[in-house]
C-alpha cells in the first residue's frame, strides 16, 4: 500500500490535527476513503491482568527440538494442526484454523508492573494513569476510525479500576483513548451497557427527548449565524454542522431499530441496578451477549473488553475454592497454576462464544466471523509484575481478515535481538493491514534503540499481499 | 505609499475594505518593488507572495479554474517529478484539474505552501522566478479561498508563524500611528477555563494544606487524584475536550473553532453534569426554585426510602407480628446450596498455612462480609458445628431473598475462613466490630399503620421477605405517582425562576426575555416525556451544549471612534481581564467595576490589572501532573497565567513527556524524578517573577537554582539540622556495633527525633515493626557519615532508606508531603550522598547559567537517547530572536546518520553542511550546538560518551559511581561547544560564541531578545499574532519594562491596557 501524506492524514488521528480533540464518532466528519474497506472488519480486544505466563501458553505436544527453541525463546513457528492445545485453550479446539498463539511481542513500550492502563492499547507508558500520560489515540480507536459505525467504539469493563477488589457499575472511566490526553468511558456493568447501547429500542422517551434537545440546539445556533461573517461565522457554523451530524447519527441508529430488536440480548434480572448479586461468570456471559449483539447490529465494529484487572473479584469463580483475589493469585504464580488456568478458561469460554456466534450469522458469501479479529492479550506482559519483554496473545481471526497468521503457533525473535517485534510493531501491522498507512505507530523500545536494532514499521511477514 | 505598504505587511488578514481596495488597484509589480526597496533585510519574495496571496487574490476571484499560466508553470517545473505512480513523495500532479475537488484542494494546498516557503522546487533544480511564483501563488490562493480551504492562511494565524511579521518594522517606530485593535471575536475556552467552569458547576473545591494552612485552591480538578486522595468521582468522569496543543510556545489562541469532537464529548459531559446538578442534595443546596418544584417528589421518595429501610431491617419481626402462627407456614420451602470444602493451604513442610492478615478481607464484598459476620455473631456457639452455623445463616439469607448464587458465595467464604484463616482472629474481629441486627424502633403511629396494612395486603403464600418488600414498595410508588399527577402544572413564573437560576450558574448572567420564553417551552416539552427531575436535567444539558458555554466573547460596544473601533463591552472586558491572568471569571471587584461603568478607559483597565497582580491571597495548583509525580507541591500564589506564560514559552514541562532509559539515567527511576526537576524549574520562575526585576535577563542568565528544595529555606534548614543533631548525637557512640538492646537504650532520643519506625504507635510492642530496625539505623548513620563526615556544613535532607517518605521527620514540601526524588541532584552533576547542601536556595550551582541550562529545559529539548541541538537552536531562533525557520521540506529525510566513532556534532554536520540543508540549519545549529556541554539528561559534560556496543568499556555494574550516577562506560570524545549568533544586526550580540555560557550571556543582554519575549507575551495575553498596527502596543510594553527596571508585571499592565487589547472592530469577510 502506498504511503502518502494524503492517505495518512485521512486515515489517522495522528495526522488529523483538527480532529485530534475528537473523542468519538469521528467518522461523522470523515468517511473512509477506500472502497475496498466498505465491508466492515470487526475487532475485539480482550484485555486481561496478571500477564500471560509464556510456559503456560505453549503447546504441550511440541517436538523436543521445538520445545528447546521455545524455552530458549528462539524464533520458530509450527502449524497448530496435529498439536494439542493447553488445557485452558481446549474449548477453542473446533476453531483451531482461526487461531494464532503469538509469542515474542514485547510490551516494554507500555511497561510491566501491576497495570498499564491505556498504555497497552496505545503502545506508550501511561504513567500513573494521568490524563497527561495518555500520549495518543489507542489502537482500537484508530481501527474504529477506519470502519465507521454509529457508536464507533464500545468499551466494556469488569475492571475495578481502583486497586480495591470490587465490581463497578454505571458509566466510568475506561482504558482506551480517543485522542491524546483524553480518556474514554466504558460500561462497567451489563445492564448499563444494555441500556445505553440499545436505548433507541428500549427507551424511546429518552431518545425522543435527546432529539428534541438537538433540534432546539440546531435552531438556536442557526439563529446565531445571522450577521456573522468570515472566521466568526465558521466558529458557529461548525457547531451547527456538528449538531446536524449527531442528528444524522441518531437517525441512522433509529433506522437500525428492527435489526436491534432482532438481536436484542436477553439480560437476566440479576444484572438490574448494576448487578450486585451477579457472579463473575454471569457478568462475563452477559457482557459477551451484549458485545455480540453490538457487533451483529452494526452499532459498532470495535469493542475493547477489559475482562479483568487486579481488582476484579474472582471469589465467585467455582474453581477459586481458596477465595483468593487476582492480585494474590499473581503473587502466587508458581502455586496456583490450576486457578490461573481456570481464570483463563473462563475467558476462553467467552472467546469461544463470540467466535461460534459470529460464525452462525451469514454475511455475504460467508459469515460474520470471516471479517472479525479477536485479540486476547495481557495488559502487562508475561506475569503479574511483568516481565514486559514478552506478552503471549491468543488471536482468533476469520478467513477474510488481513493478517497471514491463522492456524499457527508463532514465536518471534526475543526482545532486544535482531528482528524482534514490539507492541508498536504489532499495532502498526494491524493498522497498515486495515488501511491506515502510518509508518510506525507507538513508542520506540528504549532497549532496541540503545542496541541500535531496527524496530520501526509493520511486521512484514504478517501482511498479506 | 508607505502607508499602503505598511498595511500590507500586516499580512492583510484583517485589512479594512478601504485599504484593500487601494491595494487592489496597485499593480502587484509596484507593490513588490516597494517592499523590496523599503524593507531591506526582509525577504522580498515572501512579502511579495503574501501580498499576492491575500490582497491581489480578490482581483482574480472570478478567475476560472484552471489558470493557464500557472498550469503551464506547473507543467514545466513540477510535473516531471510529480507524475505517475513513481511521483515524488506520492504527490501526483498529473491531471490536477480533473481530480475530484477534495483531492485537488489538498494538492493546491501543498503547492501553495511549498512555493510560499520556498521549499520547492528542490535545491538541485532551478528556482522559480518571482513572476512564476506570483502566478502560481495567486492562482492557488484564489482557488483555495473560493472554497475556504487555504491551509497556509490558517497556518499564518498560528502562534508559531507569528514571526513572519517583520521584527524590525514592529519596533522601528514607523508604524506607531496605526490604530491598534483586536477584531470582535468568540474565543474558545481553554482547557483550564473549562476545568474551572466544571469545578463550579460540580461544586468541586480543591483543598490543600499549604505552609501548614488548610485552604481552598484553584487549579485542582481532581482528575489526576484517586478518590482516596481527594479526587471526586463525578469530577473525574468529565472529559476535557478543550485541550490545548502540546507544543512548546504559546498554546492558547483565539482562532480555534468548535469541532464535532468537542460537541460529542460535551454531550456525554452534559449528561453527567446535569445528573449531578439535579440530585436532591445539590438542588436543595444551590437551586431553590428547582428544588421547590421537586420538593413533593423528593418528600415522597424519602418517605418511600425510609419505609424501605425500615422493612429491610425488621421484615421478619413485622411478618411475625402480622401473621403470628401462620408466618412459618407461609414461608417458601427452604432450599440449601451445595458448596465443596476448600482445599487446605499448606506451607512448604505440609503444615497448614493460616492467613492472619485481616486487611485481605477487603477482597470480599462488604455486604457479604457483613452478612457473614452477623450470621456468625448470631449463630456461632461453642456447641455448634460449622455446618450447623452455615445452615442457620443459609436459612436466614434464603428467607430474606438473597440470590442463590450469592448465598453460595457466602457459604464458600465461610468455609474458607474456617479452613484457611486463623478463625480465632476472625472471631475476635467479629466481636470487635459488633455487627448485630438493628434494634426495633417503630416509626410514627400513622406510618406503622400504613406499613402493617401494606404487609397484610401484599404478602402471598410462599413469598420470601424481599418479595413482600418489593410488592409493598411498588404499591406505594404507584400511589405516589398518582398523587403527583394530581398536582397542578408548573407555572411560567416558576419556570422563569428556574431559568434565572440556571443561567446564573452556567453562563454567569441573567437570561433575556426571549431566552426565558424558549426555556419555558423547552422545559415543558421535556416534561411531556420525562419526569420533572429528568426534564430539568435535560434543560441543563441544553444550556451546557450551547456554543455560549464553549466560547468566551470579546465584542465592542458603544460609539465608534474615527478608526471604526469600539471599546470592549464592560462585561466582556471583565472576563477578558480575568482570563488574562486566571482561569476563572471576574472577581467581585471586577464585576462591580463592569456594572458601575468603571471599565471604560485605559486607566480603568490598568487599575484592575494592577489590583489583580498585587493580589497574592489565592493559591493555584500550577500543574496537577507535576503534583502527582512524586507528590510535589506545584502551587503558586501569583496569578497562574504569569507563570504559565513562561512554562509554555520555555517549554520545560515537556521534560516529563520525553521518555528516557533508566539504565542511562543511572540514578534510579528517571520517571519518578523528573517531576521534581520540573517543579523546581517552576519554583525558579516563580522566584524571579516575585522579585520582578530584570525578569528576562534573570531567567536567561541566573546562576542560582533550586535543587531538592521546597522553596522554604527555613524548613530545609530545619530538616538538615535535624539530621545533624542525629549524627552528632550518635557519633559519640560506637553505633557501628550496636545490637537491638544497645540501640534501644537511646529510645528517648530516637522517639524525639522521630526516626524511622517511630511513626507507628505500636512500634515498641509489635515485633514486625521493628524488623531490620538495627540494620536500617546503621544504614542511616552510614549515609549521614557521608553527608556530614567530611566537614560539610549541612546534610541534604533526604532519607536514605527505601520508602522513607512514609515516615515523618524528613523534609516536607510546602503542601506537607515528605519530599521525594532526591536523585534530582544528579541532573546537576551533584552526588546527593555527600553534597554540602545549601539550605538557602536558590543557590549557585556550578556550570549552569539560566533556564536554558536547567536540566528540565535541556531534557524537554532532547530526544530519547540523544541531545537535540537542532531543536534547541530552533527554539532560540524562534522564541528569543524572533526569527523564522521554514517547515522541514517534505523531501528531506531529517535523520542524523549513525556513526559510532563520531560525536553528534560531527554527525550532524555531515548531514546539514550541504548548501541546501545549511540554508535553514545555519539558523539553528550554531545556536543549539553550544549546549552540547550537556547530555540529554541535562548533565554537564566535557566528554561525549559514544554510546554504542562496540565502544563499551565497562557495564554499569562494573562502573564507578560518578556524580551520583552509575552507567555503562563508553569511549568518549571531547565536546566542542562553539557556536554563533547570526541572522540580524545587533552589535555585541551577534558573532561567534565559545560556549553556552557566553551564548546565554549575550542573549540576556540583547534588546532583540527582550523584544522577542515581549512579542510572545503579546501573543499569550491577546491570543493572536501581532500585526504592524500593534507596533505601538509592543513598543509601549518594552518601554514599560525598561522604565520599571525589568518588571514583567509592568509588561502585563501595559499590554492589557493597550489599544490592541481594549479596542475592537467588527470582523470583515
Amino acid at each position: 500500500m502506498a504511503l502518502n501524506r494524503r492517505a495518512f492524514t485521512k486515515t489517522t488521528a495522528l495526522g488529523a490535527t483538527s480532529l485530534a480533540l475528537s473523542p468519538s464518532f469521528r467518522h461523522l466528519l470523515a468517511s473512509p476513503e477506500v472502497d475496498e474497506f466498505v465491508k466492515p472488519q470487526r475487532f475485539v480486544f480482550i484485555r486481561k491482568s496478571n500477564g500471560n505466563v509464556p510456559k503456560y501458553c505453549t503447546l504441550p505436544s511440541l517436538s523436543a527440538e521445538d520445545k528447546k527453541r521455545d524455552e530458549k525463546k528462539e524464533a520458530f513457528e509450527v502449524d497448530l494442526h496435529g498439536h494439542e492445545l493447553p488445557a485452558w485453550l481446549q474449548g477453542l479446539e473446533p476453531h483451531k484454523d482461526n487461531m494464532t498463539l503469538l509469542h515474542g511481542i514485547s510490551m516494554a513500550v507500555s511497561g510491566g508492573g501491576h497495570y498499564s492502563f491505556s498504555g497497552c492499547m496505545g503502545a506508550y507508558k501511561a504513567g500513573r494513569n494521568t490524563l497527561s500520560g495518555i500520549k495518543r489515540a489507542t489502537v482500537d480507536f484508530e481501527l474504529a476510525r477506519l470502519f465507521p459505525s454509529p457508536f464507533q467504539h464500545v468499551e466494556l469493563s469488569l475492571a475495578s479500576g481502583s486497586g480495591r477488589v470490587e465490581f463497578r457499575n454505571g458509566i466510568v472511566s475506561g482504558f482506551s483513548a480517543p485522542a491524546p490526553h483524553q480518556r474514554n468511558y466504558c460500561y462497567a456493568d451489563p445492564q448499563t451497557a444494555y441500556n445505553e447501547l440499545f436505548k433507541s429500542v428500549t427507551n424511546t422517551n429518552e431518545v425522543a427527548s435527546d432529539n428534541a434537545l438537538l433540534n432546539y440546539l440546531h435552531e438556536q445556533e442557526k439563529r446565531r449565524l445571522a450577521g456573522l461573517d468570515g472566521d466568526e461565522r465558521k466558529k458557529i457554523s461548525d457547531q451547527v454542522d456538528s449538531i446536524q451530524a449527531i442528528r444524522q447519527r441518531n437517525a441512522e441508529v433509529a433506522a437500525l431499530g428492527e435489526v436491534i430488536s432482532n438481536h436484542l440480548p436477553n439480560l437476566d434480572e440479576i444484572h438490574k441496578d448494576g448487578g450486585p448479586n451477579a457472579t463473575l461468570l454471569q457478568k462475563q456471559e452477559a457482557f459477551t451477549e451484549i458485545l455480540i449483539a453490538a457487533l451483529m447490529t452494526g452499532l459498532t465494529h470495535v469493542v475493547t473488553y477489559t475482562i479483568d484487572d487486579l481488582g476484579t473479584p474472582i471469589t465467585t469463580l467455582p474453581a477459586n475454592r481458596g477465595k483468593i483475589d487476582l492480585h494474590r493469585l499473581g503473587h502466587n504464580a508458581g502455586h496456583d497454576q490450576e486457578l490461573r488456568d481456570a481464570v483463563k478458561q473462563s475467558h476462553m469460554t467467552q472467546v469461544e462464544k463470540i467466535v461460534r456466534r459470529l460464525k452462525s450469522v451469514p454475511e455475504g458469501d460467508g459469515t460474520m466471523f470471516d471479517r472479525t479479529t479477536v485479540i486476547y492479550m495481557p495488559e502487562t506482559g508475561a506475569g503479574h509484575h511483568g516481565p514486559d519483554t514478552e506478552a503471549p496473545m491468543v488471536v482468533m481471526s476469520g478467513d477474510k481478515t488481513r493478517l497471514d497468521i491463522q492456524g499457527r503457533y508463532i514465536r518471534l525473535p526475543f526482545h532486544g535481538t535482531e528482528g524482534h517485534q514490539t507492541l508498536s510493531n504489532w499495532y502498526t501491522t494491524l493498522l497498515n493491514a486495515y488501511g491506515n498507512p502510518v509508518s510506525h505507530y507507538g513508542d520506540l523500545d528504549l532497549e532496541m534503540t540503545r542496541k541500535r536494532r531496527r524496530q520501526e514499521g509493520a511486521i512484514k511477514r504478517f501482511l498479506t499481499a | 505609499m508607505l502607508h499602503v505598504f505598511g498595511i500590507n505587511l500586516v499580512f492583510a488578514i484583517n485589512l479594512s475594505s478601504e485599504i484593500r481596495s487601494v491595494m487592489q488597484r496597485v499593480p502587484s509589480e509596484v507593490l513588490m518593488f516597494l517592499c523590496h526597496v523599503s524593507l531591506p533585510g526582509v525577504t522580498f519574495s515572501r512579502i511579495a507572495a503574501t501580498l499576492i496571496l491575500f490582497s491581489h487574490v480578490s482581483a482574480v476571484r472570478g478567475a476560472p479554474f484552471p489558470d493557464d499560466h500557472a498550469l503551464a508553470i506547473l507543467q514545466t517545473r513540477c510535473i516531471e517529478c510529480h507524475e505517475g505512480s513513481a511521483a515524488e513523495s506520492g504527490i501526483e500532479l498529473e491531471g490536477l484539474v480533473s481530480k475530484k475537488l477534495e483531492t485537488r484542494l489538498e494538492l493546491l494546498n501543498l503547492i501553495e505552501e511549498q512555493v510560499f516557503f520556498e521549499t520547492m522546487p528542490p535545491h538541485d533544480a532551478e528556482p522559480l522566478t518571482e513572476t512564476e511564483r506570483e502566478s502560481v501563488l495567486s492562482w492557488t490562493a484564489s482557488e483555495l479561498k473560493r472554497h475556504g480551504a487555504s491551509r497556509l492562511r490558517e497556518k499564518l494565524r498560528r502562534p508559531e508563524y507569528g514571526n513572519y511579521v517583520d521584527h524590525q518594522s514592529l519596533f522601528s517606530g514607523d508604524y506607531v500611528d496605526l490604530p491598534g485593535y483586536t477584531p470582535n471575536r468568540r474565543w474558545l475556552i481553554s482547557e483550564f477555563i473549562f476545568d474551572a467552569k466544571i469545578n463550579r458547576m460540580l461544586d468541586y473545591q480543591g483543598v490543600r494544606t499549604i505552609d501548614g494552612i488548610r485552604q481552598d485552591v484553584h487549579g485542582d480538578h481532581g482528575v489526576n487524584l484517586g478518590t482516596r486522595f481527594g479526587g471526586q468521582s463525578v469530577r473525574q468522569s468529565i472529559t476535557n475536550p478543550f485541550l490545548l496543543p502540546s507544543t512548546i510556545g504559546v498554546r492558547y489562541y483565539s482562532h480555534e473553532a468548535l469541532t464535532g469532537g468537542h460537541l460529542l464529548t460535551m454531550v456525554s459531559n452534559a449528561k453527567k453534569i446535569a445528573r449531578y446538578m439535579t440530585t436532591e442534595s445539590t438542588l436543595k443546596k444551590h437551586y431553590a426554585s428547582m428544588y421547590g418544584l421537586l420538593k413533593l417528589e423528593f418528600q415522597q421518595r424519602e418517605k418511600l426510602e425510609r419505609r424501605g429501610r425500615f422493612l429491610a431491617s425488621h421484615i421478619e419481626f413485622l411478618l411475625r407480628e402480622n401473621f403470628g402462627d401462620r408466618h412459618d407456614a407461609m414461608l417458601p420451602p427452604f432450599v440449601s446450596v451445595e458448596v465443596d470444602d476448600p482445599p487446605q493451604v499448606t506451607n512448604g513442610d505440609g503444615s497448614p498455612r493460616l492467613e492472619t492478615n485481616l486487611g485481605l478481607l477487603d477482597r470480599f464484598d462488604d455486604d457479604d462480609l457483613d452478612a457473614i459476620y452477623l450470621g456468625m455473631g448470631l449463630y456461632d456457639r461453642d456447641d455448634r458445628s460449622l455446618d450447623a452455623v452455615i445452615r442457620r445463616c443459609e436459612e436466614r439469607w434464603f428467607y430474606r431473598g438473597v440470590h442463590p448464587k450469592r448465598i453460595e458465595n457466602r457459604v464458600s467464604i465461610m468455609k474458607v475462613l474456617h479452613t484457611n484463616w486463623d478463625i480465632d482472629l476472625i472471631k475476635e474481629d467479629i466481636q470487635k466490630k459488633k455487627i448485630v441486627p438493628p434494634e426495633f424502633h417503630p416509626l410514627e403511629e400513622e406510618e406503622m399503620e400504613v406499613i402493617h396494612a401494606a404487609i397484610r395486603e401484599n404478602r402471598q403464600q410462599g413469598d420470601n421477605f424481599q418479595q413482600v418488600i418489593d410488592r409493598c414498595m411498588r404499591r406505594w410508588a404507584d400511589d405516589n405517582s398518582a398523587e403527583l399527577e394530581r398536582i397542578s402544572q408548573v407555572t411560567d413564573v416558576e419556570l422563569h425562576a428556574v431559568m434565572e437560576e440556571l443561567y446564573r450558574k452556567i453562563f454567569e448572567r441573567s437570561p433575556t426575555a426571549d431566552e426565558i420564553r424558549e426555556g419555558q417551552d423547552l422545559a415543558r416539552s421535556y416534561m411531556t416525556r420525562l419526569d420533572r427531575q429528568k426534564a430539568f436535567a435535560k434543560l441543563i444539558e441544553s444550556l451546557i451544549l450551547s456554543s455560549e458555554f464553549a466560547y468566551r466573547t470579546e465584542f465592542g460596544q458603544g460609539e465608534r471612534d474615527e478608526y471604526g473601533r469600539q471599546m470592549m463591552s464592560p462585561r466582556d472586558a471583565s472576563y477578558a481581564l480575568a482570563y488574562a491572568l486566571h482561569d476563572h471569571g471576574p472577581d467581585q471587584e471586577l464585576q462591580q467595576a463592569a456594572r458601575e461603568g468603571r471599565l471604560e478607559t485605559p486607566a480603568d483597565y490598568r487599575r484592575e490589572v494592577e489590583r489583580m497582580l498585587a493580589n497574592v491571597d489565592q493559591f493555584t495548583v500550577i500543574d496537577e501532573t507535576v503534583q502527582k509525580s512524586g507528590f510535589n507541591a506545584s502551587v503558586t500564589d501569583q496569578p497562574i497565567r504569569k507563570i504559565r506564560f513562561f512554562r509554555e514559552f520555555f517549554g520545560y514541562p515537556k521534560a516529563m513527556t520525553v521518555f528516557k532509559d533508566d539504565a542511562r539515567f543511572g540514578a534510579g527511576r528517571h520517571d519518578g524524578t523528573v517531576g521534581r526537576l520540573v517543579d523546581e524549574a517552576d519554583m525558579l520562575v516563580a522566584y524571579i517573577l516575585e522579585e520582578d526585576q530584570n525578569v528576562f535577563e534573570e531567567l536567561l542568565t541566573t546562576d542560582r537554582f533550586y535543587v531538592f528544595h521546597s522553596g522554604d529555606s527555613r524548613e530545609m534548614q530545619r530538616a538538615s539540622d535535624r539530621l545533624r543533631e542525629i549524627y552528632d548525637y550518635f557519633r559519640q557512640y560506637e553505633w557501628q556495633t550496636f545490637d537491638e538492646e544497645q540501640l534501644y537504650q537511646h529510645w528517648p532520643f530516637i522517639k524525639k527525633m522521630e526516626m524511622r519506625g517511630t511513626v507507628f504507635a505500636d512500634f515498641e510492642t509489635n515485633d514486625r515493626r521493628r524488623r531490620d530496625w538495627v540494620r536500617s539505623f546503621k544504614r542511616t548513620m552510614e549515609s549521614l557519615e557521608l553527608r556530614l563526615g567530611k566537614g560539610q556544613e549541612n546534610a541534604m535532607p533526604y532519607d536514605e532508606l527505601p520508602m522513607a517518605y512514609w515516615h515523618r521527620g524528613n523534609a516536607t514540601g510546602r503542601t506537607g508531603q515528605v519530599m521525594r526524588a532526591h536523585e534530582v541532584t544528579t541532573y546537576f552533576n551533584i552526588d546527593y550522598r555527600d553534597w554540602d547542601y545549601p539550605a538557602v536556595q536558590p543557590a549557585i550551582v556550578p556550570n549552569r547559567k539560566g533556564i536554558l541550562t536547567h536540566p528540565a529545559w535541556l531534557i524537554a529539548h532532547s530526544l530519547n537517547t540523544e541531545t537535540d541541538p537542532v531543536r534547541r537552536g530552533k527554539w532560540i531562533r524562534e522564541k528569543l530572536l524572533a526569527g523564522t525557520v521554514p517547515d522541514v521540506p517534505i523531501t528531506v529525510d531529517a535523520v542524523v546518520p549513525e556513526d559510532p566513532h563520531r560525536t553528534l556534532r560531527d554527525r550532524l554536520a555531515a548531514k546539514t553542511s550541504e548548501t541546501y540543508c545549511w540554508q535553514c540549519h545555519q539558523k539553528m545549529d550554531p545556536l543549539g550546538l553550544p549546549f552540547e556541554s550537556y547530555d540529554d539528561f541535562g548533565r554537564f559534560r566535557v566528554q561525549e560518551r559514544l554510546e554504542h556496543e562496540e565502544n563499551l568499556l565497562a557495564t554499569a555494574k562494573e562502573a564507578a559511581l560518578v556524580e551520583g550516577i552509575q552507567v555503562d562506560v563508553y569511549k568518549t570524545l571531547p565536546v566542542v561547544t562553539e557556536g554563533e549568533i547570526n541572522g540580524f544586526d545587533e552589535p555585541g550580540t551577534v558573532g561567534k560564541v565559545r560556549d553556552a555560557f557566553e551564548l546565554v550571556e549575550r542573549l540576556g543582554n540583547s534588546s532583540r531578545v527582550r523584544q522577542s519575549m515581549i512579542r510572545h507575551a503579546f501573543r499569550f495575553f491577546l491570543g493572536r499574532n501581532e500585526r504592524l498596527s500593534d507596533s505601538r502596543t509592543l513598543m509601549d510594553a518594552e518601554q514599560a519594562y525598561l522604565e520599571s527596571g525589568g518588571s514583567f508585571d509592568a509588561v502585563i499592565v501595559s499590554l492589557l491596557s493597550s489599544d490592541s487589547f481594549i479596542y475592537r472592530k467588527p470582523v470583515e469577510n
